[in-house]
This record gives C-alpha cells, structure tokens and sequence, in this order.
C-alpha cells in the first residue's frame, strides 16, 4: 500500500470534543481516482471526518494521511492539493464573483482563474454580482468552481447538495461529474441521501454512532451481502457472525447475510440486496453491534 | 492575503479613518482659535502675577471651551471604537458565517491567515490611535501648560496611551470573539473589560507607577489657603499632580476631618485666623504628588501595561486557532 494508492488513509482516527466522541477508532482508506461517498445520519461523525481529512481539525487519537502528508501539519502544499467545499458551501456574500475570484488567486499556490471563469460562463453566473445575491444553486456551483480552480488531487464536499432543490442538485451532480470526468481527481463527499450515489460512486463509507460501519468498493460490498428468505425462526441464526440484520414478519425470517454468497441451508431462499437497503441495514444497526463489525481497511 | 485582508476590513478602515479624521478636523478647527488666544504661549501666563493680556486670555479660554474638558472625557473612548471595531470580527465574522471552512482550506496555514490579519489591523489599530493622540497632544497645548498633563481629561487621551488603550480593546474584542464566536457579544464583553481595567489603572495603580514625592510643614501663620476642608499645599510647581494632602498634628499623627473642623470652630470662637491657631499648636500639612516631569515614564508605563495584555489576549487567540477547537 502506497501513498499513490489511497488518496487518505485514516488510521484508528478518532476526536473528541470535550466529552464526546465526534468520531472513533476510524480505520479506512480511499483509493486514488475514487469517487467515495460517506454515507450516515446526522451527527454520525461525517463533518468531522471530513473536517480533520483536510486539516481545519486535528485528530485526538490516530491519524490520517491525505496524499501522503498529514493535514494537520497544514503546510501550503497539502492545502493546496486538496479542495474543500463545506456544508452551504459558505462564501463571502458581500464579495462579487470576480473578487472571490481575486480571493482564490492571491491565496493558492495554484489557482486556475480561467477554468473558474469558463465554468460560471457556462453556467451564466455573472462575475459582477455579489455572491449574497445568487441564488442557492448558483453559489454551490461558485464554491464548487474556486474549490475546482485548485485543481486539487483530492476534493472533500460536505452534503454538498443538501440545501440545493432538485433542479440544483442535478445541475450540481453534473458540474461535479463532469469534472472529475476531466481531471480523475480523487472525490469524497458525505451525503445522507442513498439513491443518488449510486449513480456517482463507486467507493461507500457508512458511518453511525461515531464509528465505521461499512466501507469499501460498492460493487464488491452488493455483491458479498445478500437477503435470506426462510421459514420464521426465532433461534440464534448468527452463529457463523454473518447476519447483519434479522426481520421478521408472520411467517418469514430475513436475514441480511455478508457471506460472500456461500450455499444457502435448505429451506432458505436466497437473492441479492440494493444499495439502499444495504445501507439502511447498517444504519439501523444499533451502537453496540456497529462496534462489532469488523471493517476491512 | 494582503488583498483578502483590506477587500474584508476595508468597511472598517474607511469608517475608524473617517471618524479619526473628523475628529482631527474639528479639533484642528476649535483649537486655531484657542491657540491663538495665547500668542506667546500659554507658558508664559503662569504664575501668581499675570499680565492683564494673560488673565483676559485665561478667562476667555475658560468661557469659550470650558467644554473642553468633558469632550476630551467622551473622546476617551476613540481608542475603544478603533480597537474594538477592527477586532471583533476578524475571527468572530468567519466563525458566525461558516467561512472560517472556506478561509482555513486555501493555501495559506491558518497560522499565516491569523498572522498577517493580527499584524495589519493591529498596526492600522495603533496608528490611528496614535494619529488620534497625537492631534489631541496638539490641540491642549494651552491647557497643558496651564493645568498639567496628569489630569484625566489630558493624560487618558495624550502621547502613547491612547494606542495602548486601542490595542488592548484590539486584543480584546478579537478573543473575545475567537471564544464567543459572536461579533456583537464580542463587542460588548470587550467594552466590559476595557472600562473595568481603565477605571482600575486609571483609578489604583497610576498613582503608584513610581513612589509619589511628599512635602511635609508647618502652617505658616499667615497662611490664606488654609481651610479646614483640606490642605492646598503647593509643591512648588502647579504642573504636578497632587495625590492626596491633608494635615497632621505636631508629632506627624494625620488629622481626620472632623479634628481640623473643631479646630476650626475652636479658632472662630478664639476669634483668631485658623491659620494662626494651626501654627501655634504646630500643625502640619502635608502633599504626596507626582511631579510633572515624570509624565512620560507614567505613559510608558500604562502603555505598557495595556499593550502586554493585549499581548497575552492576541497569544490566546493564536493558542486557540492553532488548537482548532472550532
């Protein structure tokens, strides 16, 4: 495992804010060139993570490398290689356009002044109005390009489309998209919203009750789960520590299993789980069963 | 950043600079006048026998900006607005916004951030103040030569303790804000602790900066000052700044007002002058003062203190920022 590899490696990373923990024991990494997203309730931890991924908090326990460097050192190198866009995108809103613009340039390293001003051309986000001024949509889209203009190797994005309306928020998925399109950044981005991932992504992270619950490649985490669907039961079924999830109606038992598609026992029906319901499964998950599990680094 | 700094601050520089030079213009406009009524300087109309040039001039001064004294009094708190205004949102206004994400993730470390907003509006901070003084300085001239430098009205708003003052309400607007994390709160609290400290120096510890000189004598029988009120003794120089004075009987034992006010009754009764029968049992009055020329040591002095905390305040909000407990 190398640093080119993974774009951050977080390792038993934890804070905490005077007595709680925010986030703990976060072991996980995010290969280079993923879109990953980080999926959990509010108040699971996920701006924290994100926040100490790009050096605006320092770890209480653990650590975490993001290109190799620590964050925390926050030197201008690493600042300047990783592009943040933070929960409503905040931005300075008596500044116009074009002086965020000026802001960028004389602050960064590298910053990239015509690719910001051809993205708001295309977007038709005049350079002369004051940034309070732009509608919700349009501001994301100005913090999306000054975070782009860095030409950053990894971009963080914090619910980047939660205040936005649906026509924002598609117009946003595509900027975003078509960005990473050109330049294979690395992208991670918190979200609470499943369906929309799974078209973007292809790297999960699910966090709930401050702690990893679920992280990996999207494609290979489908297909080691899978529901079983069988007589009704209400004897211990996980005595292999494969079931995620145990419902029962009237007359049926289904079992969320991560048995990376073993035979099924007789009598027991299997067929395979969506994102969504995957992810909900993990989240419904109570505190002390989400510790249990144990995560693949 | 250099930019970023006055594209954020410049609201502020604009209106502290306006107010500044307001103040300047007016002051500039009423002390012409009142320069001009003493030609030779006011130095020379002091002392017990005055040309009649001088006591018209004096008694004009007195009449025409008597309100002098009491504006300089309100303009004691220009230090507070220059300083406060400037620091008060520099952490405070990010930290509100949720700009602080936006500000702390461009290339440049937040400790640079902080560095170079702390040393532009700290330095706008004490150059205005001092701008401030120095016109103030100017504008009393005539009454410092007259009435001394030590009085409140001339010593809080003169020389360099304005921009002590100014950068202590700097520092502490700016922590204040760093912790409270609210530009208007900030603001308040940091007007709380300004006029608790002013009110502390000003009020117990000048008087003590360096040990105040003390004379000590008889009554001179004929003495006319006397009254049983309180001694007005004179230290020789009407520039000083008496502390306190008072009498004291014959073995130095400080007499309390109601013994000088029986003595009083007692020599009325007598029918004899008070200040005769002070002199005749052997009482003593006494002065502690400050003598004038130790006016710039006791500038150094407040101005250092309320720069050294300012100091330790800016250190706080420096430890603050690079914890990142936000």
């Amino acid at each position: 495992m190398t640093a080119t590899e993974y774009a951050l490696r977080a390792d038993g990373l934890g804070k905490r804010y005077r007595r709680t923990w925010a986030l703990r024991d976060c072991s996980l990494s995010v290969p280079t060139g993923s879109v990953t997203a980080l999926v959990g309730p509010n108040g699971a931890g996920k701006s924290t993570f994100l926040r100490l991924a790009v050096g605006l908090l320092a770890p209480t326990t653990g650590s975490v490398e993001v290109l190799g460097e620590s964050p925390a050192t926050n030197t201008p190198q690493v600042l300047s290689r990783i592009g943040f866009l933070a929960q409503d995108h905040p931005l300075y809103k008596h500044f116009t356009v074009a002086e965020l613009l000026r802001l960028g340039r004389s602050c960064n390293l590298r910053f990239d002044q015509g690719l910001a001003e051809r993205r708001l051309a295309q977007l038709e986000i005049p350079l002369d109005r004051k940034a309070g001024a732009l509608s919700g949509g349009q501001q994301a889209q100005v913090a999306l390009a000054l975070a782009l203009a860095k030409r950053p190797d990894l971009l963080v994005l914090d619910e980047p489309m939660a205040s936005l309306d649906p026509v924002a928020r598609l117009e946003f998925l595509q900027a975003l998209m078509s960005a990473v399109a050109a330049d294979g950044m690395t992208v991670l981005f918190s979200s609470h919203v499943v369906p929309e991932l799974e078209r973007v992504c292809d790297h999960l992270i699910v966090l709930n009750h401050s702690r990893v619950a679920l992280a990996g490649d999207i494609d290979s985490l489908v297909g080691e789960h899978r529901l079983l669907v069988g007589p009704r039961t209400n004897a211990d079924l996980d005595k292999a520590g494969t079931v995620v999830e145990a419902t029962h109606s009237e007359r049926h038992t289904t079992l969320l299993v991560r048995d990376g598609g073993a035979s099924a026992a007789p009598g027991w029906q299997a067929s395979p789980v969506g994102l969504e319901d995957l992810v909900l499964a993990y989240l419904r998950r109570p505190a002390r069963q989400t510790a249990l599990v144990e995560v693949p680094a | 950043m250099t930019w970023l700094t006055w594209r954020q601050h410049r609201a502020e520089m604009y209106t502290l600079g306006l107010l500044v030079a307001v103040i300047g213009a007016f002051l500039l406009a009423v002390g012409l006048p009142m320069h001009s009524l003493f030609p030779g300087g006011a130095g020379q109309c002091v002392g017990i026998t005055v040309t009649d040039t001088c006591s018209n001039a004096i008694r004009q001064l007195a009449e025409d900006h008597g309100y002098a004294s009491k504006m300089l009094s309100l303009f004691s708190l220009v230090p507070f607005l220059i300083g406060a205004f400037f620091g008060a949102p520099l952490v405070a206004r990010e930290l509100e916004l949720g700009t602080w994400q936006f500000a702390w993730t461009q290339s440049v470390p937040r400790m640079r951030w902080l560095a170079v907003k702390l040393t532009a509006l700290g330095a706008l901070t004490a150059a205005l103040a001092g701008v401030f003084a120095a016109v103030v300085t100017w504008y009393r001239q005539p009454m410092d030569q007259l009435n001394g430098r030590f009085t409140t009205d001339a010593f809080d708003v003169e020389g360099l303790v304005p921009a002590g003052y100014a950068l202590f309400a700097f520092a502490a607007a700016t922590a204040a804000g760093a912790v409270l994390r609210r530009s208007l709160p900030a603001l308040a609290i940091a007007l709380g602790a300004f006029l608790a400290l002013r009110v502390v120096v000003a009020g117990w510890l000048r008087p003590n900066f360096q040990e105040p000189h003390r004379l000590m004598a008889v009554v001179a029988a004929d003495d006319k000052t006397v009254d049983p009120g309180g001694s007005r003794m004179a230290t020789g120089n009407h520039l000083d700044w008496v502390i306190t004075s008072g009498y004291a009987d014959s073995s130095g034992r400080a007499l309390s007002f109601p013994e000088a006010a029986q003595m009083y009754v007692a020599a009325q009764r007598e029918g004899v002058q008070y200040s005769a029968y002070l002199h005749e049992r052997g009482v003593q009055q006494w002065v502690e003062y400050q003598p004038a020329d130790r006016f710039w040591t006791f500038q150094l002095v407040e101005t250092a203190i309320f720069t050294g905390l300012a100091a330790a305040l800016l250190a706080l909000v420096v430890w603050r920022i690079k914890r990142r407990v936000f």
